[in-house]
């Protein structure tokens, strides 16, 4: 991840994004299965580690979308992605019946095949007519269910629908299994879906503007990951053991505390001016 | 959700070529479910007819945007596909509720959530600007309001195109309201209705929690199909829309075209994830 | 019966959380400038007018409090689950989502402010050290009340949805319902106070806000006492009825007519809503008078 720090204004091509984003994602979740190869479960925040590089992908693709002004504004790019991508990732997890070590990819081809029709719908049936808009679509409803898959897999420990529908209540200290404690039937999907939803559109958002820079954009989506990655750490107290959800919880705050500290460095480096208690400079002699 | 700088890059008019293959979509995502899971064919009808409704319905709320906000522009000051979102889900979760009533009951109740969420937002804009405010409502793009005969010329403020909600927006709001809440519960409902047959079977065991797993299940892709549908819908308005009346509103064919075929398509996978 | 009254009771309690959360969560935008007038707080630099207000650029209301409500619904969820004490969870959950609430809003403000270097705003730091904070307490209001509503209605009413997803759809209705009521109170009559009152913002105007105080420069802390003596309580009266009401005619009338009851007391309740509706736009015709044709006036005065 130190690759994007020594890109300048320009940027990184998009292409090379979207290589690094994908593999790195696909990587960071098998990881992921490691936690049923050695029975353990320390190895979760591979998921968290695995929507931050998705994210940091997807905001260049909801940067290439928007700059085309399809009059709606960011936040509703974010919102089809995840809405889209949790659709597909669901559909993914099943796949864990044919075999396990499917549902990564199964999850990236679901998502590109559904975001692909969305994008041709949102292009040619709606007639807006931007020349991206097909392929982006598609990137970020990958991205979306990408993001999805890695929290999820950090929540739980594990990617596969039988495990994600399994979990355990306490009555009178007796521990029995119910569907309601898990994952998906307590739906803390809900909360990993709206998490994703604006870290994918707030770096763009937020560094919206004539002086906006690739490198200070992208400090901003993977700051806005590792929060949302230390959330998530805080909701697998109820589905992992304690070391494991220390593990998860330090890395992320660590990850956070950098990503954080360089983007104030970035945006002092890129303000017009830095002032502490200053009055209003006028530049125009208005009142 | 402030526009950006660009203006929109919408056209006019529907593509007939793009069209067709949407249908063909449609029909295809149809077709292998029926192979696939034959149960499953009057659902995926089901969950097709829900977001048609809801791309129909997002289409009567009127939203202003940024000019709303400053009273430069008639309508709500929120973005289309949220505030939509707003009414839909409340809907929704009225229509949850009455999930074991019966399809129509809760059908009616989705609805019902949906538009009186929409009527007392409506009433309170108004309210804040004619007593906060001291603006009367004028819409831009008509001079006589369809239902009332109200005539706006006059109430337009200098500069502006008209601020508030007339009637017609208001109603337009509540229809929108209403369409959304209903479309939301209808597809809440035919997922939660495949999921209660067949997860059982499928996973083999029924206790109680399966209800709650089910639940679930249809209430995420019932969220996720609504934003996906607004969203759509929203790209097709470009932005702000008055309610009705707006010559806007004559773009729903092709909105309603296209969230079938994404439905469709959504839906499919959805119901697919009982079959692998 | 009792179950009737029982349900009314809770009803009656979800409106005033609502209520209160409604209040919260509008003057919390204003202070902060999120949403749709945001729009002229990043306008006005470009426009030659700098400024010393919050540019707190976290997406609109409806997704950014669809956030911070499922977030906190998921935290207190999962420390349930763990068999924390309830209203514990609740409090704990609701102030990890204000955290990642202030950290949103600096970021936003840092991104926006140094993305406008063209047009030589300056980044103000003591406003993010003063102001970020107040937004945080003012959402910590908004976000308890109504994760506290969610939990009432699936533990008390029986709802079957759980946590996290009543969060994900209060949490959006509140953001609609606020930003609806609260954005143009906000955008027209405060960031344009120097215009006249009771007409529309003229295009020609846009991006000319207010930059000076009552007593020197302004701030958007100063919103806050602002918002909450009009917009702020109509928002919370707006979430307050939606709550209420949706809640009231189920359980009254859901026992009639198979289910049907609840519908049709929900139509009722609609035509009644557009009957007053009617009536705020006939009187303010009838007492304003309109623009032109007319002589003097542009309407009645505050």
């Amino acid at each position: 991840m130190s690759v994007k720090i020594e890109a300048s204004e320009g940027g990184m091509d998009h292409n090379v994004m979207l290589g690094i984003g994908l593999v790195g994602a696909l990587v960071c979740i098998y990881l992921v299965w490691l936690n049923t190869l050695m029975s353990t479960e320390v190895f979760a925040f591979f998921g968290g580690l695995a929507a931050i590089i998705a994210l940091w992908w997807g905001t260049d693709s909801i940067k290439s979308l928007c700059s085309y002004g399809i009059g709606t504004g960011v936040p509703s790019a974010g919102m089809i992605a995840l809405g889209s991508g949790v659709v597909a990732m669901l559909f993914a997890t099943k796949l864990a019946g044919i075999s396990p070590l499917l549902v990564p990819v199964g999850c990236v081809v679901v998502a590109a095949i559904l975001g692909a029709i969305l994008g041709f719908i949102s292009d040619k049936v709606l007639n807006m007519n931007i020349p991206v808009m097909t392929r982006m679509i598609a990137e970020l409803t990958v991205v979306g269910s990408l993001t999805m898959l890695g929290f999820t897999a950090m929540v739980a420990g594990t990617f596969s629908f039988g495990d994600l529908i399994t979990g355990a209540t306490t009555v009178f200290g007796v521990e029995i299994a119910s569907y309601a404690a898990s994952v998906i039937g307590g739906c803390v999907l809900a909360t990993i879906f709206m998490l994703g939803a604006i870290a994918i559109q707030h770096p763009f958002n937020a560094c919206l503007g004539p002086n906006e820079s690739w490198d200070r954009t992208q400090m901003c989506a993977i700051e806005c990951g590792a929060l949302s990655m230390i959330t998530v750490a805080i909701m697998s107290i109820a589905f992992l053991s304690i070391p494991a959800v220390v593990i998860s919880f330090v890395i992320s705050i660590v990850i956070w505390g950098w990503s954080y500290s360089e983007l104030i460095a970035l945006s002092k480096r890129d303000a017009y001016d830095w002032l502490d208690a200053q009055p209003i400079r006028e530049v125009g002699g208005e009142q | 959700m402030s526009a950006l700088g660009g203006g929109s890059a919408g056209g006019e008019g529907i593509n007939p070529a793009a069209s067709v293959i949407a249908l063909v979509i449609v029909l295809a995502s149809v077709g292998v479910a029926y192979v696939l899971y034959p149960a499953a064919l009057i659902p995926l009808i089901g969950i097709i007819v829900g977001g048609v409704l809801i791309s129909f319905g997002v289409h009567f709320v009127p939203v202003g945007g940024a000019p709303a906000a400053m009273g430069q522009a008639p309508g709500i000051a929120t973005g289309v596909a949220m505030l939509a979102a707003g009414g839909g889900l409340a809907g929704l979760f009225g229509g949850a509720w009455a999930a074991e009533l019966g399809i129509w009951v809760a059908l009616g109740a989705g609805a019902v959530g949906g538009g009186l969420l929409m009527a007392i937002t409506c009433l309170m804009v108004n309210v804040i600007y004619v007593y906060a405010m001291g603006i009367p409502a004028a819409s831009g793009k008509v001079d006589k309001d369809p239902i009332t005969g109200d005539t706006y010329d006059g109430y337009r403020s200098q500069g502006t195109e008209g601020h508030g909600l007339p009637f017609i927006s208001y109603v337009g709001g509540v229809l929108g309201g209403l369409f959304g809440g209903m479309g939301g519960t209808l597809i809440y409902l035919e997922l939660l209705s495949v999921y209660e047959e067949a997860l059982p079977s499928f996973l083999g065991m029924t206790p109680e929690g399966m209800q709650t797993l089910a639940v679930s299940l249809a209430g995420i892709f019932a969220v996720g199909m609504f934003l996906v549908a607004a969203v759509l819908t929203a790209y097709n308005i470009t932005g702000t829309i008055e309610g009705p009346h707006d010559p806007k509103f004559k773009r729903w064919p092709r909105a309603v075209i296209g969230s079938s075929a994404a439905s469709a398509v959504c839906g499919l996978v959805a119901i697919l994830l009982v079959v692998i | 019966m009792e179950e009737i009254l029982f349900g009314i009771g809770i009803s009656a309690l979800a409106g005033a959380l609502a209520t209160v959360a409604g209040a919260a969560e509008d003057t919390e935008s204003d202070i902060g400038s999120q949403g749709d007038p945001n729009s002229q707080v990043q306008l006005a630099p470009q426009m030659g007018y700098i400024h010393r207000i919050y540019n707190k650029a976290v997406s609109g209301e409806p997704p950014a409090y669809g956030l911070w409500v499922a977030l906190a619904a998921g935290i207190a969820w999962a420390l349930m689950a763990i068999q924390y004490n309830a209203v514990l969870a609740l409090i704990i959950g609701s102030a990890v989502a204000v955290f990642v609430q202030g950290v949103y809003a600096t970021t936003a403000y840092l991104g926006r402010t140094a993305s406008l270097a063209k047009f030589e705003q300056p980044v103000y730091i003591d406003i993010l050290k003063s102001v970020t904070s107040v937004t945080m307490a003012h959402a910590f209001v908004a976000i308890f009340t109504t994760v506290t509503m969610c939990f009432l209605i699936i533990e008390a009413l029986g709802h079957p949805f759980p946590l996290p997803l009543m969060g994900i759809v209060w949490g959006i209705a509140l953001g609609a319902a606020g930003s609806a009521t609260g954005n143009p109170f906000y955008g027209k009559e405060r960031q344009y106070q120097k215009y006249d009152f009771g007409a529309g913002l003229p295009i020609s105007a846009s991006g000319d806000i207010v930059r000076y105080a009552e007593a020197g420069q302004r701030s958007s802390l100063d919103n806050g006492w602002f918002t909450s003596k009009g917009a702020g309580p109509a928002s919370g009266i707006c979430f307050g009825l939606i709550v209420f009401f949706e809640l009231w005619r189920t359980i009254l009338f859901e026992p009639f007519a198979a289910g049907w009851g609840a519908v049709i007391a929900g139509l009722v309740i609609i035509m009644i809503f557009m009957v007053i509706d009617r009536y705020v736009e006939t009187w303010a015709r009838k007492t304003y008078g309109p623009y032109t044709e007319e002589t003097a006036e542009e309407e009645a005065t505050a």
